[in-house]
């Protein structure tokens, strides 16, 4: 990210207003883009062309407020006072006005250069709410572009927008409260001495810590200004004592009045007769009883959908290399170079035919779900069962997104607000069938046993989830805080929206799985070649071949299996020395199954680790790796024992 | 430290009689209701207050889940709707607004 010139625009808004709509439809546009993998749930970097200039554009996940309740907010806070913008871009969701704007005049307060982008026009019209984007920007004194994100209509505009008030450096002012409570912040902001260290300007400051949290005050006033924080206190008391309340409660009352005015002022509702088919929809989505029906069903197709395409595309896709395996055995015999070839084939072959054909369709069917915003409903849904294991609605998200990576899904418990909740949903994710493993399930179990004992496998795995997250709750002594969750409005899914999410997920596969598969597979070759493997087997074989009684062959495929668990897949069939056709005259289907179990929960993939580590720290990581382990051997054992 | 906010439920018996009382869970679906009052820990209220739930707002209750699963509140004059759990909506007292207001 080189290069001072280039000025920086932050977009910041709620969760849901469309904001990473917007950013992925203007850093589309970019000439040079980098985007760091495995960050994008946190924050986006985006250095973009726009006819002729260069912007850093930087995108922070959805926050409520500028007091953070959540590690994800903490996480945008962070990033917007130290990367000090030249530019805010507040992205509204039009379809809920007011409570947007309480947001949008706290970033006010803050006095820097900032451009309101309306988002969500059509939705907010099909509400019947109708703005006018000329009053509101008048009202706020900032400008305001009305856009509808999804479809990339008014960007143009909110961009030409966003280089006039670069150029004009404008600071808006904030509006001010009522006289009593201005007053107090008023005098809070004369006592701050003159060389303290003021957070954008000082009035903002003063707010801040009238409404900040105690302890979060305490902590950093204690160390920098020791007689300023019996002032601070002087100060609330004084304007608590006028309202009965506590002070963050008054402020934050102040900004809902000003924005539900302002709201009120600038736009018109045109009460509808009939109930908009959102809601009708909704009502039978999230039905006590057939909400249940459709939330199975979904699953259940995503389940058959994904086999009914990745089956057939398997077997297709898996017939070249086959063949041209079988050609390299017969011209180059079998010495090194061999061993060399076949690693690569095996490691490419394995890509192309059994990752992709169930990895897409699965990445396309999230990103689906995704858009049309039917994640918050399953929140719903489950939260009652979720209570059951201890946790609330809000971690279905994060479990879902494991179904597709547990990476991403780790990163995704920022949005929980206990450190308990966060450690909890953490520890379970690994347990989760991801892709990679689905697809060990699918191209192992479905393959060779049918669909139906690999959903039965799939079913057995949920169950497991909650057993587990029951065993944990024992331990923990403090209850979860409760479920407060947005329902976003049910939006028609954009197929644009889907394939650039499915393609951000693919190509990060492609450059860091794949690459690691491939090397994976030529070194295991050459261990084989130079008959280390054997080594590796004969110090795994009173696991392999006495705890679990596989052929201790598959030792050494244990340890790419921490790597990624679809290397094991491939691994193993190079291990036993054999193609995807003749797997089971080598081993029983019992001992497929006891494979594919431990395989799936032995350890949390190198990734998933990595990321246990340093999000949670080193206790919860070993801790993850610990109980994944010990259910592995059970779960293998009691296969053992049942079939 | 706040009475009201702390004691919700010991309101003087004349306010009472008036208007009708109750906590958002057993309040009924589909009628205008008006927060009155919302209790619990700071960092509940503080998260209530962001996501935009403020004393005076109406709502109505949209729907409940079952087996004590969380209840669907959307918020009259916005629009946006929340799924607050059980443990949460009983912190909250509403008083029905019987079409007088």
């Amino acid at each position: 990210m080189a290069g001072p010139d280039a000025p920086k625009v932050i977009f910041i808004g709620q969760p849901n207003c469309g904001k990473s709509t917007l950013f992925n439809s203007i850093a589309g546009l970019k000439a040079e883009t980098s985007n760091f993998p495995g960050t994008t749930v946190k924050h986006t970097h985006s250095r973009v062309s726009i006819e002729g200039r260069l912007l850093d554009i930087i995108d922070l996940p959805g926050t409520y407020s500028l007091c953070p309740s959540d590690p994800a907010e903490k996480t945008a806070l962070s990033h917007l006072f130290s990367d000090k913008p030249d530019l805010i871009i507040n992205v509204v969701d039009a379809s809920v006005l007011g409570r947007s704007l309480e947001f949008t005049i706290e970033l006010i307060e803050l006095g820097w250069p900032m451009v309101v982008a309306l988002n969500m026009m059509d939705l907010a019209e099909k509400k019947g709410v109708m703005i006018d984007p000329g009053k509101l920007a008048s009202l706020l004194g900032v400008p305001v572009v009305p856009i509808i994100a999804s479809r990339g209509r008014g960007v143009k505009e909110l961009l030409d927008e966003a280089f006039t008030a670069l150029e004009h450096t404008g600071r808006p002012g904030a509006r001010t409260w009522s006289r009593d409570v201005e007053s107090r912040v008023e005098e809070l902001a004369r006592l701050l001495p003159p060389e303290f260290p003021v957070v954008a300007n000082r009035r903002f400051t003063a707010v801040k810590m009238i409404e900040a949290d105690r302890l979060f005050c305490d902590v950093m006033l204690g160390e920098l200004e020791p007689g300023l924080k019996a002032e601070i206190d002087r100060v609330r008391r004084g304007m608590e004592s006028g309202r009965s309340a506590p002070a963050y409660e008054i402020i934050s009352a102040e900004r809902h009045h000003l924005a539900s005015k302002i709201a009120e002022e600038s736009s018109r509702v045109e009460h509808g007769k009939k109930v908009p088919w959102d809601r009708k929809v909704d009502g039978i989505i999230m039905h006590p009883f057939y909400g249940y029906v459709i939330l199975a069903s979904v699953f259940m197709a995503f389940f058959f959908l994904i086999f009914k395409i990745g089956n057939p595309l398997e077997t297709m896709l898996l017939k070249p290399f086959i063949s041209l395996d079988q050609d390299l055995g017969r011209h180059l015999g079998s010495n090194v170079l061999f061993h060399l070839a076949d690693g690569l084939v095996q490691g490419v072959g394995g890509g192309i035919a059994i990752v992709l054909p169930y990895f897409v369709p699965l990445l396309l069917f999230m990103a689906f779900l995704e858009d049309l915003g039917y994640l918050a409903r399953a929140g719903f849904l489950l939260d009652a069962f979720m209570h059951h294991i201890g946790l609330h609605g809000k971690s279905v998200g994060p479990f879902i997104l494991g179904f597709g990576c547990n990476v991403p899904a780790i990163v995704s418990t920022r949005i929980l607000e206990s450190r308990r909740d966060r450690i909890i949903t953490s520890l379970l994710i690994p347990f989760i069938p991801c892709s990679a493993r689905t697809t060990v399930i699918l191209a192992l179990v479905a393959f060779y046993l049918g669909p139906w004992a690999a959903l039965g496998f799939y079913v057995l795995n949920v169950l497991l989830v909650a057993i587990l997250g029951r065993v944990i709750t024992l331990f923990t002594k403090s209850p979860s805080p409760g479920l407060i969750l947005e329902i976003p409005t049910l939006k028609r899914p954009s197929f644009r929206n889907i394939l650039k999410k499915t393609y951000f997920q693919l190509r990060s596969f492609l450059a860091f799985a794949w690459p690691l598969l491939i090397a994976g597979s030529i070194f295991l070759s050459l261990l084989q070649a130079l008959h280390i493997d054997r080594t590796i087997n004969m110090v795994l074989s009173p696991l392999v071949a006495g705890a679990l009684g596989l052929p201790r062959e598959l030792g050494v495929t244990l340890v790419f299996g921490f790597l990624r668990k679809e290397l094991s897949l491939i691994m193993m069939l190079q291990a036993l020395g054999t193609g995807h056709q003749g797997l089971l005259t080598v081993i029983t289907k019992e001992q497929l199954l006891v494979f594919t179990v431990f395989i799936s929960f032995f350890i949390p993939c190198l990734s998933t680790f990595a990321m246990l580590w340093k999000e949670l720290g080193r206790k919860v990581a070993l801790l993850s790796a610990a109980l994944s382990v010990s259910v592995a051997i059970l779960l293998a054992w009691i296969i053992r024992i049942v079939a | 430290m706040f009475p009201d906010a702390r004691n919700s439920d010991i309101m003087p018996v004349a306010r009472t009689m008036r208007t009708k009382r109750m906590s958002l869970v057993e309040a009924p679906i589909d009628k205008p209701l008006r927060i009155v009052d919302i209790a619990g820990g700071e960092s509940v209220r503080r998260r209530l207050l962001a996501i935009g739930f403020h004393k005076g707002d109406l709502v109505e209750l949209d729907s409940l889940a079952i087996l004590k699963g969380p209840i669907l509140v959307r918020s009259s004059a916005s629009g946006m709707r929340v799924a607050l759990g059980r443990g949460v909506a009983r912190k909250i007292t509403v008083e029905v607004l019987d079409g007088r207001s």
